[in-house]
């Protein structure tokens, strides 16, 4: 415990604004001390005297001067997030929750399943993944976008493939000029995969009907619920399990998640 | 650490001594705030009538506050300024009760709520016994009962004259004071046995008011309800108009918004209030139309959330029932909503 007051920012130089796709941007924030987190740990990062939201860090754990979010513009704090331009002052708190149980991970295939900017949290994890490769057998990403602009990350994923252990599959929702890939939404890459299920743990971050959808496709092909790690989407606040209202059942997903054991929250009505 | 009879005149001169001071107490039944003593007959009167309509949870949380500021122009440090002293008097079980559940909440789990922290700190709490109560009052159906038993820095039972006063630790004695505890003479058997047979008979009566309700609950067990996607919850919610009394008034309830606001061009505020979870925007996420932006659109959902963290999901979040059994809730509601009869009716 400490007696910190954890409730306000710390300030956080906007350093870099990349142009991901149409909607979505990733701020690369210098935070005035470096902060240390864990892939699938997640930080508020307040626009001063307009607000903060919740983010997950797409960058590496391992560069924690360095910290990006990447960011959809989908409200009022995002859409003037999308505005701010290199040299603005942000905030930053936390980290928050956690974060991915990598400690699991330990000889275990890894199937990372996103959609849409949910690759994002997830990014951290590949990258936290790819700097020490040896510890898993394997890493599988599965990725949907509703159409090739939207590609996430669309330059940089093919070096994520770079070694044997690391392939990654690709589809956009519907067929597209001067696309060849896989069409389909994203669990039409989860049936029949080349997996050892009995040896793998599943990372999916998307929207919340994609998050159910893939959960469900899963569970059809075999999975247990204890091998599905969900990134659940609710309204946070203070990220201290003060606030009361992220919770699903007793747990609050800023404390206990946000990235949820399946099986813990499965019970639950309106999961997703 | 010794339990004493203080007179009805020195409970009067030590609040009279501390005019200027921050001592609030509650002054009558009906009256909603908490005031600061100034003249002491208006709440020694308040002491032996019925737990007052509010709860003194906004001393230590209150309704809005400043979290600090922030941004280059905002001033130094930024953290809260030292809470001043304060002493509420007639602080009774249910709401002693309420106070260690927000112990638990803000000050035991993996962070400190710093403003919190301060104002428990600074506060003394003289609590006492019911030895009236109103109708709505259940404590008992919550395995509570109407007098405290800790958490109280000094404990105050009106009897003949004056009142039992047990002084708990060392920050109650220095509420008396020194000089004060040493004319003190300390309770007669006849005093004790006094105040353990108005407790039996407090506790009597609570248990005859509410025998027309089955619920049993307290910290170790509790009734099962309904998930809140089960419509027996629409019998309820059809009566609730989302106007959030029951949270606002409610002892335990703690859930809160931040929200920020420009005192100038780079200086800025980071400012909390309550919230309430039946609100429809209380869940309520950004996104586009195709997105699932709330995860309890329905109304009864959001009362079932509400009722299950209370009854369910408290006891395995911190050990402790989030009711208390005060009752406010039900006299708060403009939809008559009894909480005793939503557990009784849902509750196996």
């Amino acid at each position: 415990m400490t007696s910190a007051n954890l409730y306000l920012p710390n300030p956080a130089e906007l350093v870099e604004v990349i142009d991901e796709t149409p909607t979505i941007k990733t701020l690369v924030l210098a935070p005035s001390e470096p902060l240390n987190f864990r892939a699938g740990q997640f930080v508020q990062l307040t626009l001063p005297g307009v607000g903060e939201a919740p983010f997950t860090p797409s960058s590496s754990p391992l560069e924690p001067e360095r910290i990006a979010t990447t960011i959809l513009n989908t409200g009022t704090v995002t859409e003037r997030l999308h505005e701010c331009k290199a040299g603005t002052t942000l905030g930053l708190r936390g980290p928050f929750g956690k974060g991915y149980p990598i400690d699991k991970l330990q000889g275990k295939e890894v199937l990372v399943i996103g959609g849409g900017v949910g690759l994002a949290p997830l990014r951290a994890l590949i990258l936290a993944l790819l700097a020490d490769l040896g510890k898993i057998k394997r890493l599988s990403i599965k990725y949907g976008a509703r159409c090739v602009e939207e590609l996430l990350y669309d330059k940089e994923c093919n070096s994520w493939t770079a070694d044997g252990k690391v392939d990654l599959a690709r589809t956009i929702d519907n067929p597209q000029e001067g696309w060849t890939g896989r069409t389909g939404v994203v669990t039409t890459l989860l049936k029949d995969m080349d997996v050892d299920k009995s040896n793998c743990l599943c990372f999916i971050c998307g929207p919340s009907v994609m998050l159910k959808f893939s959960t469900f496709t899963l569970i059809e092909e075999g999975f247990t619920p204890e091998q599905i790690y969900l990134s659940m989407n609710r309204r946070m606040s203070c990220g201290l399990g003060h606030c009361g209202r992220c919770n699903i059942g007793p747990y609050y997903l800023c404390k206990d998640g946000p990235d949820m054991n399946y099986a813990l929250i499965k019970d639950y009505p309106n999961v997703f | 650490m010794a339990i004493y009879f203080l007179p009805q005149a020195d409970l009067r001169g030590m609040c009279a001594a501390r005019q200027g001071t921050s001592t609030f107490a509650p002054v009558s039944t009906e009256h909603l705030a908490w005031v600061d003593v100034i003249d002491p007959e208006s709440f020694m009167q308040a002491l032996s009538e019925p737990r007052p309509s509010q709860s003194p949870k906004g001393f230590l949380l209150p309704a809005a506050e400043s979290m600090g500021e922030y941004g280059s122009g905002a001033k130094a440090a930024s953290v809260a300024t030292e809470s001043p002293p304060l002493v509420l008097i007639g602080v009774r079980a249910c709401e002693l009760r309420a106070r260690n559940y927000l112990d638990q909440v803000l000050l035991e789990g993996e962070a400190e709520d710093p403003l919190y922290r301060q104002r428990r700190e600074a506060t003394t709490i003289v609590s006492c016994d019911c030895v009236d109560c109103a109708d709505s009052c259940f404590c008992t159906l919550v395995g509570g009962e109407p007098f405290p038993t800790d958490g109280y820095d000094v404990n105050l039972t009106p009897v003949d004259g004056g009142y039992v006063a047990e002084v708990a630790t060392d920050r109650g004695r220095q509420w008396v004071g020194d000089d004060r505890i040493g004319r003190l003479s300390e309770a007669t058997a006849a005093q004790l046995a006094r105040r353990d047979e108005l407790r039996q008979g407090m506790t009597q009566r609570l248990k005859e008011q509410n025998a027309a309700f089955s619920v049993t609950a307290s910290d170790q067990s509790q009734p099962k309800l309904p998930d809140d996607n089960d419509d027996a919850w629409q019998r309820f919610a059809a009566d609730c108009v989302e106007c959030g009394a029951c949270t606002n008034i409610c002892p335990t309830c703690h859930c809160f918004y931040l929200y920020d606001q420009a005192l100038g061009p780079a200086e800025f505020e980071r400012v909390r209030t309550w919230d309430s979870c039946l609100f429809s925007t209380y869940h309520r996420m950004a996104g586009g139309p195709s997105m699932k932006l709330t995860p309890y659109p329905r109304l009864y959902s959001r009362l079932a959330n509400r009722v299950l963290h209370k009854f369910t999901y408290s006891p395995q979040q911190y050990s402790l029932l989030g009711c208390v059994g005060c009752g406010r809730c039900v006299d708060a509601c403009i939809g008559d909503i009894d909480i005793r009869e939503v557990v009784q009716e849902l509750g196996e």
